[in-house]
């Protein structure tokens, strides 16, 4: 398979299993949030600001496989 | 304002607004084609006689003054305004286009003010109490300034149609081979050539006004300097706007604040409560660096939902020098409170027992990795999320701009706005995020490194 074809089925296939994995790991901290959220919603402040820093911590998985791309996106041809 | 002539303050806002006009695009075109900027001014200048003048004699006129004064105006009118037109054109050597677009401006703004004013669409006062009255004696005047436009388009048309004359000379200045390069990139009407060319990364970037600039003047020096450093450029308007905002805001701070103090207090407040949250007592004294981390990438992500601006944030070289920045800060503070000793000791993962010396050449790797690895977590996020948010909105213009040339206006403008107003709602979204989750990582590495309670201990080495 030549590189450059290689580059353009890899990328975007990676693109989208790095989401699946960020995708899922939000889901289960917005579950988990909600439910806590629903029995103490007195602490929602402190649960909104740690669940923002998860968000962070999941979501820059995809962030990663997105600069990828975009630093091999020009080799594509 | 005024009462008794009702009228004057459409014709003075068009004016004004036509001055503004009039002033950025000499000053577009100035550094590389002064005598055109010259043209467009004086274009400017004589429609705004014209337009003085006009409203004089139908004064004159209305009040039923028709003596000599009257007939020495509109002959000194007719002179100035008409005879400098004739004269700039034979004498000056002025090219047509420039003087047609400066005489043609003031009448331009009355166009689209009364059209604003016939939707509705003006300032509250301006629809609701003096509509009727504006628009009944706008009559007098919007006639012959209709009259005159028309009559200007006419004579543009007629000078186009002659062989050889200014627009097919400009038409050769606007350099197809960029266009023809932009329409490949998607973005016809709005992205230019150049902001394909002078992206690293190969993806297209909607044309800011320093790359426009460029385009005019091609060859200016500083020009050409501050459109290869936009970065920097958009970072320090940026951080000019915070400084702007911060020096109005704590001018003269009152024990009662005005609304602007209190907005910008509230702001301060709000977000020291979030990260001393997580600090503790000791958010005082890092709050300066956390705080000022987090509005100054708020600014520079919220400036890219301007038009015409970029968030400077969308390129990896200043989110990596933030980065570096709390990475180093992070260090120091931490070998300031821990001591030499403690801070190998924190990075060896506290070893006190024979397992976790045994262990101690994979944990030192690993904490040395882990920390090297914060910087470059920080700033890919950062510029991974501006950077897909912007390519986003310019897939969605491009598209835009590609169903334009298609002719599909009708088709495409309407829905295709909408979803990029949707998408730039999501733009506001994320910057806000973005900064938030920068200085709170942040501020969670820096917590990591401070000493505190056992327990609060093994926590950061879980999260490592």
């Amino acid at each position: 398979m030549l590189f450059p074809a290689a580059l353009g089925l890899g990328l975007p296939l990676g693109i989208g299993l790095a989401a699946i994995g960020s995708g899922i790991g939000i889901g289960f901290l917005g579950k988990g949030a909600m439910e806590a959220m629903g029995r103490q919603p007195e602490i929602l402040p402190k649960l909104q600001v740690a669940m923002i820093i998860g968000f962070g911590f999941a979501e820059a998985l995809t962030i990663y496989a997105f600069v990828t791309m975009f630093f091999l996106q020009g080799r594509i041809g | 304002m005024d009462q008794a002539r009702p009228g004057r303050d459409i014709l003075d806002r068009a004016l004004r607004t036509s001055w503004l006009a009039a002033l950025a695009l000499a000053a577009t075109v100035a550094p590389g084609r002064p005598r055109d900027a010259a043209a467009i001014l004086a274009g400017q200048l004589l429609a705004f006689l014209h337009f003085t003048s006009l409203r004089k004699i139908v004064k004159l006129f209305t009040e039923g003054r028709r003596d000599r004064r009257l007939a020495l105006m509109i002959a000194a009118k007719v002179t100035l305004v008409y005879g400098g037109l004739a004269a700039l054109i034979t004498l000056g050597g002025v090219r047509y286009v420039p003087l047609c677009a400066g005489f043609a401006l003031p009448f331009l703004m009355l166009f689209l003010k009364s059209i604003m004013l016939a939707l509705g669409a003006g300032p509250a006062s301006l629809t609701a109490r003096r509509a009727t009255e504006t628009a009944r004696s706008l009559g007098n005047a919007a006639k012959p300034a209709v009259f005159l436009l028309l009559l200007g388009v006419a004579a543009l048309l007629a000078f186009s149609a002659l062989p050889g004359v200014a627009l097919a000379d400009e038409a050769a200045h606007g350099a197809p081979a960029t266009h023809d390069a932009a329409v490949a990139h998607g973005g016809a009407a709005v992205a230019h050539g150049d902001a394909a060319q002078h992206n690293e990364e190969g993806a297209a970037e909607l044309p800011n006004w320093l790359v426009i600039l460029h385009d005019f003047n091609p060859g200016n020096p500083l020009v050409s300097w501050l459109e290869k450093n936009q970065v920097i450029v958009f970072a320090w308007i940026a951080g000019l706007l915070f400084l702007l905002v911060s020096w109005l805001a704590m001018r003269k701070p009152k024990m009662v604040p005005g609304p602007f103090q209190n907005a910008v207090e509230w702001m301060v407040e709000s977000m020291e409560e979030v990260c001393g949250g997580l600090l503790g007592p000791q958010i005082d004294k890092h709050f300066p660096l956390i705080g000022a981390l987090f509005f100054y990438i708020l600014t520079i992500n919220m400036l890219g939902i301007i038009p015409g601006m970029k968030s400077a944030t969308s390129s990896l070289d200043l989110t990596l020098a933030l980065a570096l920045i709390t990475f180093l800060y992070v260090q120091f503070w931490g070998i300031w409170n821990l001591g030499i000793v403690g801070y190998l000791d924190h990075l060896a993962g506290s070893p006190r027992d024979a397992i976790g010396w045994a262990m101690l050449p994979v944990m030192l790797p690993v904490h040395v990795l882990g920390e090297l690895a914060k910087p470059v977590s920080l700033s890919c996020r950062l510029f991974g999320n501006i950077f897909g948010e912007d390519t986003l909105i310019v897939v969605f213009v491009g598209a835009t701009a590609l169903l334009i040339k298609a002719s599909l206006v009708a088709l495409a403008v309407p829905p295709m706005a909408g979803i990029t107003a949707l998408f730039m709602m999501l733009q506001t979204l994320t910057s806000i995020v973005q900064a938030l989750i920068f200085s709170l990582l942040a501020t969670v590495y820096l917590y990591m490194m401070l000493p505190h309670e056992a327990h609060a201990h093994e926590e950061a080495h879980e999260t490592h």
